[in-house]
């Protein structure tokens, strides 16, 4: 008896593309790579509060607030380039992807000056000359909060920067390959990718300022 | 088309499109994308790594045998190592630390991971599910170069000022923190540096075993048709796409500690050390399931093959697989009895420690049951994937004791704790890769290996191995601490001298034998029998192609319309029925003409 | 995906709107000075609101099949089990760890 189709199983696999599959799957080990770090913020904090400050005390909400709104119009952005170049819209694709670029870039930058200004008030990672004061308060005040705080934040901000700027350079690959015409409606996968990853950068973001600036 | 269906419409073209040009030697040797080449280099590191590992551990074992005697060729080494005497070179103390803890880390790392899961995930996962390659075959590329360069990094921590790391492979703090009681000071950041490129090479690999089970089966390949070596390297890729992130986490943490200064497990600057074990221990324990767990899926393939008989319950060897998977997260204080935790957290680890031991002892019976009234083969791969059933209960059974907080609070750290260690690793994984390598040699070299001489190593390495661990049980529960330059010092450890250099004897003659597996790695690789297709009359998919198989794999998509097991099925006419038999096909199938796209929607 | 999902775009910019909303009232709501459990219980629910919005219509989970969602969801259990564990840790053994 010779076998037909009906006696083969359905396809396998999840009836999501490769390429769409593999990047879910990478997100979901940096959820676990955030965990540990965001996770050791919180089990310090529990354990040693008085290492930490009130919201505001030393790290500036309203500028960071205005960066988080700059982060969320780039997913904005970039979602608009996904449904752009859904429609075939090679213009609208570049468009909308040099706009997530500027704006990513500009957070990245934002960051950059934060950390300037952090340090320059004595708030840094460096145990042995951590010297936080408030913001605002006059040279010589007292010393806000201790180390863990410095170590913290910096490597939890400076890792989330880091994967804002690989982001970003991903980004201007994308543009780049966009502007030769590499992807259509029927073959945007790569836009479909680079969108989730800058999403999920943005997501991360959003837990991430309400943790450590918020809280 | 749309991207799906192109997709589709590939892997389904699987033998259509291969009519390329020839791939230039540097793409086809070094930067390979071939699944299979890729699987090699693993192997071929690996196994380079594993000699070192093992080197390592033969000094320790001149040490512990011989104490601060001048060690045979010790005079080659620099002084920073072994202080040269009148007499010879004699160990420094330093030097030991260091070698307990790149023994460890090199062979956790560098052996033993990379061998089932870069060797035999690589190889068996496209063959076995029916792929003609995997999902990311640039990304499998990226995988193996990162982990080369880590390895050089690790190796060269051995030629720094201070030497390599000294902390343990486990890397507490604060000894870990700073150089101050270690003697070592960049080899400790450049650990941390190599196994953080580590982690990201085992990652992007994981991604891609994951991606490829899931989306690149071929018709007919259902979960429950796939063969249980696929399963556990479905499982483990799993656990180490969620469990490397911690440690790469808290791998960072320390560097930073160590280099800019930061406090996060300092506690002279208000930092938490019992942080760190939370840290390395949550991925910690995740990692020894990654290491046990491809084993436990070639030796059901194996067993199954050379007993001529189906698995004994498939379905539960695959809960088992999925449960260890599960409960493998919730054990990890299991390491840390010791640490001052609160008795009531400890006696919930201590009950889902027993609990994991359950889908285990699952998988053991279910071995035994298919070994009961089988036609056993006792060939090479047998032998080993026996002598790890075997070998797997008694390290399993020793972990039952560690298990029980009160029992671990006297064993911890004991020589009884090395004894599970390598019961399991050595007893366990080594002998299934040594049964996977010999099982699966033909698929790679088109050769078979010489069976006299493989049964020769495999008595001579099962009889020497069990007179070097199995009384460290012993010695552990007399007190012996692990990790001791000179357990002399202690008066009450004097007497366990003799025992010592007993062990270090045989661990000598266990070394020396493993060169019978390396003769006839080699040899057989040139002078080999030749093989057939299907040298074992296995009924798995990478069986139903040359050997070795072409790029690609598969000249026509296969069908799968059975299980992987029948074994001595009243249907055939042999005692193996391949998986891409159709039903009522008899002993071979022959494939079906490529179906066209619309008549595989799902 | 492919053009031709069978639904029409999401609705991004009203998802927008929401994220910006949020945002400020999160801010807001951090310096009310509301006891801080309460605070943090209250920021954390309308930070994860804001993830699930981004991860549902950004990142198309809500289109997607299934089983990628009950995947995306894997590692929240052990991130919940690594926290909890260890604070629950830290409070019962008395000062700190």
């Amino acid at each position: 008896m010779t076998p037909t189709t009906a006696d083969r199983a359905p396809m396998a696999g999840m009836k999501v593309y490769n390429l769409k599959l593999g990047m879910w799957v990478f997100l979901l080990s940096e959820v676990m790579f955030f965990t540990g770090l965001i996770g050791a913020y919180i089990i310090l904090r529990f354990a040693h509060p008085e290492a930490f400050a009130e919201p505001g005390v030393v790290l500036n909400v309203p500028l960071t607030a205005f960066n988080t709104f700059v982060l969320i119009c780039s997913s904005v952005t970039m979602v608009k380039a996904f449904a752009a170049i859904e429609q075939g819209d090679q213009q609208g694709l570049q468009k909308w992807l040099l706009a997530t670029i500027l704006l990513g870039a500009f957070f990245v930058g934002v960051q950059i000056v934060e950390y300037t200004i952090l340090t320059g008030e004595g708030f840094v990672p460096m145990a042995e000359s951590y010297h936080a004061i408030a913001r605002g308060a006059a040279e010589g005040s007292a010393v806000i909060g201790g180390p863990l705080y410095g170590a913290t934040f910096y490597t939890m901000t400076g890792f989330h920067g880091a994967h804002v700027s690989i982001g970003v350079l991903c980004l201007c690959f994308t543009w780049w390959r966009a502007r030769k015409g590499a992807y259509t409606a029927g073959s945007l996968g790569g836009v479909e990718i680079m969108g989730l990853y800058w999403h999920f950068v943005d997501l991360v973001w959003i837990l991430l300022f309400t943790i450590v600036y918020l809280i | 088309m749309s991207t799906t269906e192109q997709e589709m419409g590939k892997a389904l073209d699987a033998g259509g499109h291969h009519d390329h040009h020839e791939i230039p030697w540097i793409r086809q040797y070094i930067f390979a994308t071939d699944h299979k080449m890729i699987a090699k280099q693993f192997m071929f590191v690996s196994l380079f790594f594993l000699v070192v590992g093992g080197a390592l551990a033969g000094m320790m074992r001149w040490q512990l045998g011989f104490p601060s005697q001048p060690m045979p060729g010790g005079m080659i080494l620099p002084d920073a190592m072994m202080a040269p005497t009148p007499n010879g070179a004699i160990m420094l103390p330093e030097f030991y630390n260091s070698l307990v803890t790149m023994h460890g880390t090199i062979m956790i790392f560098f052996a033993i991971m990379p061998l089932l899961v870069g060797l035999f995930g690589n190889l068996l996962i496209p063959l076995q599910i029916g792929a003609e390659d995997m999902a990311f075959p640039r990304l499998n590329m990226v995988s193996f170069w990162l982990a080369v360069p880590a390895g050089i990094l690790m190796l060269a921590s051995f030629g720094v000022e201070g030497g390599a790391a000294g902390a343990g492979w486990t890397s507490y703090a604060p000894l870990s923190t700073s150089g101050e009681w270690t003697g070592v000071y960049l080899g400790q950041q450049l650990w941390l540096a190599s196994l953080t490129i580590l982690g990201f090479s085992s990652l992007v690999g994981s991604v891609n075993y994951i991606s490829t089970v899931i989306n690149m089966r071929a018709p007919g390949m259902t979960w429950f048709r796939m063969p249980l070596a696929t399963w556990s390297l479905f499982v483990t890729a799993v656990l180490i796409l969620l469990a490397i992130p911690i440690l790469a986490g808290a791998l960072i943490m320390l560097l930073f500690d160590q280099t800019i200064g930061t406090g996060f497990f300092r506690p002279e600057v208000g930092g938490e050390p019992l942080l760190w074990q939370h840290l390395f221990w949550f991925f910690g324990h995740p990692e020894v399931y990654i290491l046990i767990l491809p084993a436990m899926g070639i030796t059901s393939e194996v067993l199954a093959n050379r007993a001529r008989k189906p698995i004994f319950g498939y379905h539960s060897m695959v809960l088992a697989i999925v449960g260890i998977g599960f409960l493998g997260w919730i054990v990890w204080g299991h390491h840390m009895f010791q640490s001052g935790m609160n008795p009531l957290l400890g006696t919930s680890f201590m009950i889902s420690t027993m609990a994991i031991a359950v889908p285990s002892a699952i998988k053991v019976f279910n071995w035994l049951a298919t070994l009961w009234k089988a036609d056993i083969h006792l060939d090479v791969p047998m032998l080993h994937a026996l002598a790890f059933v075997s070998m797997f209960i008694i390290g399993g059974l020793s972990g039952i004791f560690m298990a029980n907080t009160p029992v671990d609070i006297y064993i911890h750290d004991t020589y009884f704790i090395v004894a599970h260690i390598h019961y399991v690793l050595f007893g366990g994984s080594l002998f299934a890769i040594f049964a996977g390598i010999t099982f699966w040699f033909p698929k790679m070299f088109g050769r078979m290996m010489n069976e006299p001489l493989g049964k020769v190593h495999f008595v001579l390495t099962l009889i020497f191995y069990n007179l070097v661990f199995f009384p460290m049980h012993n010695l552990g529960l007399r007190g012996m601490m692990r990790r001791i330059y000179d357990f002399t010092q202690y008066e009450f450890l004097a007497p366990l001298q003799p025992m010592n250099q007993f062990i270090t004897v045989f661990a000598f003659l266990l070394i020396a034998t493993q060169v019978l597996f390396v003769i006839n790695f080699f040899w057989s690789i040139f002078k080999g029998e030749k093989a057939s297709e299907n040298p074992w009359d296995s009924n798995t998919l990478e069986w139903t192609v040359p050997s070795p198989p072409p790029h690609g794999n598969f000249a026509e998509m296969p069908m799968v319309y059975r299980g992987p097991y029948e074994y001595s099925s009243p249907e055939s006419d042999t005692d193996f029925l391949p998986q891409t038999t159709p039903p009522g096909g008899g002993s071979s199938g022959v494939p079906e003409p490529t179906p066209t796209p619309e008549g595989v929607e799902a | 995906m492919a053009t031709g999902e069978g639904h029409k775009a999401p609705p991004y910019m009203m998802v927008f709107g929401v994220l910006a909303v949020l945002t400020v009232l999160e801010v807001l709501f951090a310096f009310t000075g509301l006891p801080k459990i309460w605070l943090a219980l209250g920021l954390i629910a309308m930070a994860v609101w804001k993830a699930v919005l981004v991860a549902l219509y950004y990142m198309h989970l809500r289109f997607e099949p299934t089983r990628l969602w009950v995947m995306a969801l894997a590692p929240v259990p052990l991130a919940i089990i690594l926290v909890a564990v260890v604070i629950k840790e830290i409070f019962t053994t008395g000062s700190g760890f």
